[in-house]
């Protein structure tokens, strides 16, 4: 089920001919997409043109609210943000064009580099820690159908809830005097440690605790992969004597690398756009040792609204996540030639 | 026995080769033994894992006052709603919770009409400029909503959309995964039907509500769900656009809490009042969500 839906999506997403998906399309399908409707009158004669221009008149008003949305909201902003950047625009409203000011600025500001630093190393942590989570409990999920469906639930059950809840819930687990950790470690004769004071502590921990809650996602899209691998490749695999984890490391895990691939590329992703967490668990401390390129851009904004060079940090982010979804339509598109 | 396939068969095989029957026959029977029985243990491991902070979180809210320590809050004899009542009554939850409500409601209902309605055009009907802006539409994803902030929050402040409930709305419904999902589907949907309907002389709005809407109730409830997961636990945008503090969302008041000097039994007692929502929603739909998420690749 599952393949077909995908395979009939497929042909559309690749730019193909306009009205692809249609077949009462193929009359007019030479035009591009723009022209077609409005050349259609001279070339298909007066009889099909009123229905023509009702049938784009009503396209049009069909996507004028959610357009009106994403000209105000979206384009608008986005066009904002660039523009922004490149002024000193202050809460006051009043504001100088000043070029790469802002850009040269971030290059000399210590806190602008801090913050990318803790968030690359956070990432760094985050990452691995979700997707081997997610793998891992997408492998054993695939192996057994001991109640798997229940079991799929409940590894799911914290991404759907927010951020905010994993952060204050963990904050309360990480606590020296009485968070469950320690209070274990405790029982066990073990020293309390403190988990979010600690400046080489604080990302992990935030990190772990980002992980258990963001793994699920991540788990049911590898799940899918998984089983989408054909089970002939696998049992021949067998035959041939290859044991459990050979069998993972030559056969599924090669096959898997696309679907490996675009969770990875999500995560990370994510991970650059850490800030709830920080925000509740440890408000960017001990010492700014979690303090993320986001919380640096909230700070910039809504601490000392110093709108201008908040937008050119935004920028930044903006630049990384597109490194990262420009490397992962190239990589995955390949693979999947 | 072991030893024979060493460095010169290792060497021979090294890539995608599931080769080398080392002890095939000798260490099976046990090994396959423990992996019986390991994959359940290591499912129900991974399982307790997952589970305990939700568990340690109930625990706490129902602990008296001062029962945040472990054997304390783990002693079920002395449950009491009382961090329910004394959370409820210092803090103004209730008004949060219905800003939550409206934010994720509203925002589920206009969603899912303005994303039908572009679907469906994107998909069945051809216009001028039909490609360019679906695919713009679409690029928009690229850009972290982080990265816009700062233009958003003055555009809306300017608007006077700051402490209103159309500032915390009315942004967030251009949304782009939205439109890209209705489209998907509703492209699959064949021609014939509008065809026939039309002949039939229904106007376009017609058959927009009475041939579109019903064929694409799955898509719509699915959407759905996710939509209102989103709004419900979003932060960011409701911490910079709700200042007073009757503005604000249940999880943006979950994280003032925690702040402020509020007993933790409290605190875990707003928390459970914040996800009960989720779970609901969750708990009706598990299996109808989990399955499309792998299929769409939602991801908010």
């Amino acid at each position: 089920m599952r393949k077909a839906a995908t395979d009939e999506i497929a042909p559309d997403e690749g730019g193909g001919p306009p009205g692809a998906g249609g077949p009462s399309s193929g009359a007019e399908g030479t035009g591009s997409p723009g022209r077609g409707p409005r050349a259609a009158p001279a070339a298909a004669g007066a009889r099909s043109g009123i229905p023509r221009r009702r049938e784009a008149l009503t396209g049009l008003a069909f996507v004028a609210p959610m357009l009106a949305l994403f000209v105000v909201f979206r384009f608008g902003p986005t066009l904002g943000a660039a523009f922004l950047s490149v002024t000193d625009y202050r809460l006051s409203g009043e504001w100088t064009f000043i070029g790469a000011g802002n850009y040269t600025r971030l290059l000399g500001d210590d806190l602008f580099w801090e913050s990318l630093g803790v968030t690359v190393v956070y990432t760094a942590l985050y990452v691995p820690m979700t997707v081997v989570l997610a793998l891992g409990t997408a492998v054993l999920l695939h192996r057994t159908l001991w109640m798997r469906g229940f079991f799929r639930g409940l590894f799911f059950l914290p991404y759907v809830t927010s951020i905010v809840l994993a952060a204050v819930i963990w904050k309360w687990i990480y606590e020296v005097q009485d968070g469950l950790i320690n209070a274990s470690l405790g029982l066990l004769g073990a020293g309390p440690v403190d988990f979010l004071g600690s400046e080489s502590l604080v990302l992990p921990s935030i990190a772990a605790a980002s992980a258990w809650k963001g793994f699920g996602y991540s788990m049911l899209i590898l799940l899918a992969g998984l089983q989408s691998i054909p089970r002939e490749v696998t049992e021949a695999a067998t035959i041939d004597g290859a044991s459990g984890w050979q069998r993972f490391r030559w056969v599924t895990l090669p096959l898997l690398r696309p679907v490996l691939f675009f969770v990875l590329v999500i995560e990370a992703i994510l991970g650059f756009q850490v800030f709830d967490a920080m925000y509740v668990m440890t408000a960017g401390g001990p010492v700014r040792a979690s303090y993320s390129l986001v919380y640096f851009l909230y700070d910039s904004g809504f601490k000392f609204f110093d709108f201008g060079y908040a937008s050119a940090v935004g920028l930044v982010l903006f630049v990384i996540v597109l490194v990262f979804s420009l490397i992962q339509r190239r990589l995955v598109g390949r693979d999947a030639d | 026995m072991a030893t024979p396939p060493t460095s010169a068969e290792r060497a021979a095989a090294p890539a995608p080769g599931p080769v080398s029957p080392r002890q095939a026959g000798t260490a099976r029977p046990p090994r396959r033994a423990a992996a019986r029985l390991g994959l359940p243990v290591l499912l129900v491991l991974v399982a307790v894992v997952t589970v305990t902070p939700f568990a340690v979180m109930v625990l706490v809210a129902f602990a008296p006052a001062g029962g945040q320590t472990l054997p304390g809050a783990l002693d079920v004899g002395r449950a009491t709603p009382d961090n329910f009542a004394d959370v409820l009554a210092g803090a103004d939850i209730t008004r949060w919770a219905v800003n939550s409500l409206v934010y994720s409601l509203v925002s589920v209902l206009l969603i899912l009409l303005f994303s039908s309605m572009a679907g469906y055009a994107f998909a069945k009907k051809r216009f001028p400029g039909r490609e360019i802006l679906f695919w713009s539409f679409l690029a928009t994803l690229m850009v972290p909503f982080q990265a816009t902030l700062i233009p958003y929050y003055i555009l809306v402040s300017e608007l006077g959309g700051v402490d209103t409930y159309w500032g915390l709305i009315v942004p967030t419904l251009a949304n782009s995964q939205a439109v890209f999902l209705m489209r998907q589907f509703i492209v699959q949907l064949p021609d014939e039907l509008f065809e026939a309907a039309k002949i039939d002389g229904a106007s376009e709005w017609r058959i927009y509500t009475t041939v579109v809407v019903p064929l694409i109730r799955p898509v719509l409830a699915t959407l759905g769900v996710f939509v209102f997961l989103w709004h419900w636990n979003d932060f960011l945008w409701p911490l910079v656009i709700g200042q007073s503090e009757e503005m604000r969302t249940l999880t943006v008041g979950l994280a003032t809490l925690e702040g402020e000097n509020v007993a933790i039994n409290q605190v875990m007692a707003g928390a459970t009042i914040t996800v009960v929502p989720c779970l609901l929603v969750f708990a009706l739909l598990q299996r109808y969500l989990t399955d499309s998420i792998a299929t769409s690749g939602l991801k908010s």
